[in-house]
């Protein structure tokens, strides 16, 4: 550890941090694996061998992308807020608050998908979830919840902004200024996961912003003050929200990668001047891919379209430079401890790396033309989030529940870790073919011809259903220990 | 287009799986760090420069094919036939069902009720061409059908119950 900060959390409230965010994670992780049921119906149904209906499938469709995208969220803010409490001082209090409300908003999500009927995706995108064939009430359930979601990880942010700022006096030292800068300074620096965390935490609270220009006129409209308002501008606040939510759900898992992997090589992250160059460059850079949600919207004026190429392509940048090379590095020629989190975090490269290119190809505004709204979209997305921000996020939490010789080494939990990487792999793998045969995204009935590659992704599906279960099975015993004991050593610091 | 992605998005892929594989067999020797930090600053330093150039060659060489109209009719020439399209919950209207072939055609795409999307596949089944339809807006697509047959259109927007069900069909010839 490093020389003690400001206002780090006594052992007590520690042992309260510890065991709140275990309850995001594992939460997290039991919401991943109840939605992964519903991507398997999905698929079957895209195999042409389940008939759900329409009405169902595009519940279980929105249901899915909303608990998803919630679940996974949840699971990293714990586990960063894990790695990040000691020094920063989060409160155990706030931390449970912020469970309760986000608890309850999944609740409503659940309720309004489920029983409501509501099925606008998602994404909402306006006027659908005000011109559904579903009861208003299920749309007011379904943006609620939404807006408890998004309130409770406002909460995070805050939280987080205000005990960076605190503990390493002032934001520009929060951000390893100093660092950048080539200034000396008495002051201690962030770790690579307390910079990560506190970019997160400023784009966190402009994404929220954006939710909320984005929320307040539908609500408006739904209480009957105002007619309706714009389409196109809707869409920017929407994506501006949504877009930048789930790629900040990223950088949280590369705090996690950050923070497990030097206990299986023995190296740790160093802050440097390449971390501190790519953490401050992403403050901006997540903020202009979301443009290239709207490349086909011709009315959209072209300068927005070329800024979302251009930071579509930028973003990837300082990926490349600080945890990819960084990440390889490390494992090169370590004597690596094989072990669950290991092999997730290798993978998770893979597949992380995969989904970006994904991305720099369909971010190009020519080629989107012919791509956008297919299945190369979720294919992207898919490769990005289950290897990387979920995949990163798993490691962390077995690495939590299994410390660095547990189970988590076992030939057993070896071995289950790499059948969920190649589950994994083949399903994204069949769901960018479909998009090169140009199948439509999100569409209930699919014709003959594009049948064969959901049945070949589906056995794929089974093999990553059965990796998790067996890592579920292994990781359930080791939970009380981890419930009643300090966890080990986040192998974080400098 | 799509075959010219699917190559080098493969061919990415396997070149990335070969790296970290051999990344990964030499994960459990031991080499001191030292020498590898070496070999990092020089990956992260060139590596970066490579990839800024190549992303910048891309982004320059890519702008000749933006979709919007200005761009296209600087390729195909300024529009020839007209065909208003209008998407609402859940079916395509047309003008005409009838394109000729060769001739630059202005799809004016509009909606009524929500957003939809209007996308074109080739008789083969590939999509060659989308636009947005959105409620309020007018937008316009240019294209140039030089393969005679039966079209498709299908939504590629989601608009809800009856996406899947958005279909239409008109013949170039
Ligand atoms: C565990 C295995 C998973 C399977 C089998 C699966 C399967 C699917 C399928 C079949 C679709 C519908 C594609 C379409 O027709 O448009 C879909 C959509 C989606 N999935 Fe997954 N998925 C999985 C994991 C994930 C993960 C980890 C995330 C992370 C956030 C995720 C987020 C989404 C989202 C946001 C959508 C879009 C929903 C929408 O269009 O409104 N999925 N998934
Ligand atoms: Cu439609
Ligand atoms: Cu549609």
């Amino acid at each position: 550890m490093a020389g003690q900060v400001g206002n780090g959390n006594s052992a007590q409230a520690q042992r309260s941090v510890e065991q709140a965010t275990l309850v995001y994670m594992l939460v997290g992780f039991a919401v991943f694996l109840l939605m992964g049921l519903l991507g398997l119906l999905m698929r079957l149904q895209h195999a042409g061998w389940i008939d759900l209906g329409p009405r169902w499938f595009y519940r279980i469709m929105t249901l899915h992308g909303a608990g998803m995208v919630a679940g996974v969220l949840l699971a990293s803010l714990g586990g960063v807020a894990r790695v990040i409490a000691p020094r920063i001082g989060l409160s155990p209090r706030l931390l449970w608050t912020a469970f309760v409300v986000y608890f309850l908003g999944s609740g409503l999500v659940i309720l309004a998908t489920l029983v409501g009927g509501f099925a606008a995706g998602w994404t909402t995108t306006y006027p659908l979830p005000v011109r559904g064939d579903w009861p208003m009430s299920a749309t007011w359930g379904f943006l609620l919840g939404y807006t408890l979601v998004a309130v409770a990880f406002l909460l995070w942010c805050v939280a987080v902004l205000f005990g960076a700022v605190r503990a390493f006096g002032g934001l520009g030292n929060a951000l390893a200024w100093p660092v950048l800068f080539g200034r000396k300074t008495e002051r201690p620096l962030p770790t690579g996961p307390e910079l990560a965390a506190t970019v997160v935490a400023i784009d966190g609270v402009i994404a929220v912003g954006a939710g909320v220009v984005y929320l307040v006129p539908i609500f408006a409209q739904m209480l009957g003050l105002v007619d309706g308002f714009d389409v196109l501008f809707a869409k920017n606040m929407l994506f501006l929200f949504g877009h930048t939510l789930v790629n900040l759900n990223i950088y949280l898992a590369v705090a996690l990668v950050y923070a497990t992997l030097g206990a299986y090589t023995g190296r740790m992250f160093k802050m440097g001047f390449p971390v501190a160059l790519a953490f401050n460059l992403v403050i901006i850079l997540v903020l202009l891919p979301y443009f290239h949600h709207l490349y086909q919207d011709f009315v959209q004026p072209w300068p927005l379209h070329l800024i979302g190429q251009f930071g579509s392509y930028a973003v990837g940048v300082p990926a490349f430079f600080v945890t990819i090379v960084g990440s390889l590095g490390y494992l090169y020629g370590s004597q690596v401890r094989w072990s669950a989190p290991v092999i997730f975090i290798l993978a998770g490269l893979w597949g992380w790396v995969a989904g970006g290119v994904a991305a720099v190809l369909d971010g190009t505004i020519a080629i989107n033309n012919v791509m956008h709204n297919t299945l190369w979209v979720p294919a992207h997305f898919h490769s990005y989030y289950l290897f990387g921000a979920a995949g990163f996020t798993w490691a962390y939490l077995f690495h939590t529940l299994g410390g660095s010789e547990g189970w988590v080494t076992t030939p057993a939990a070896r071995w289950l870790s790499w059948l969920y990487a190649i589950g994994a792999g083949g399903f994204v793998v069949a769901f960018f073919l479909s998009g090169l045969q140009s199948v439509p995204r999100r569409y209930a009935e699919h014709i003959a011809a594009w049948h064969p590659l959901a049945q070949l992704a589906v056995p794929f599906v089974l093999l990553l259903g059965i990796a998790f279960l067996g890592l579920l099975f292994l990781s359930l015993r080791a939970i009380p220990a981890a419930w009643r004991a300090p966890a080990p050593a986040a192998g974080s610091d400098d | 287009m799509l075959v010219g992605v699917g190559v080098v998005f493969f061919v990415f892929l396997l070149l990335w799986t070969a790296i970290l594989w051999w990344v990964a067999t030499r994960a459990s020797v031991l080499v001191p760090y030292e020498g590898i930090s070496a070999v990092v600053t020089r990956l992260r330093r060139w590596g970066t420069l490579l990839i800024v150039v190549v992303l910048a060659l891309a982004f320059l060489l890519s702008l000749p094919f933006l979709p919007y109209p200005s761009s296209r009719a600087a390729r195909l020439g300024p529009p020839q036939v007209t065909v208003e399209v209008t998407g609402r919950m859940w079916a395509w209207e047309l003008s005409q069902k009838t394109i000729p072939r060769g001739q630059t055609v202005e799809f004016v795409v509009r909606a009524v009720d929500v957003n939809h999307g209007f996308g074109i596949y080739a008789p083969d089944g590939r999509i060659v061409t989308q636009v947005q339809a959105m409620p309020g807006y007018t937008n316009r697509l240019l294209y140039r059908f030089d393969e005679p047959g039966t079209y498709t259109i299908r939504c590629l927007e989601f608009c809800a119950t009856g996406h899947h069900l958005m279909v239409a069909e008109f013949t170039v010839q």
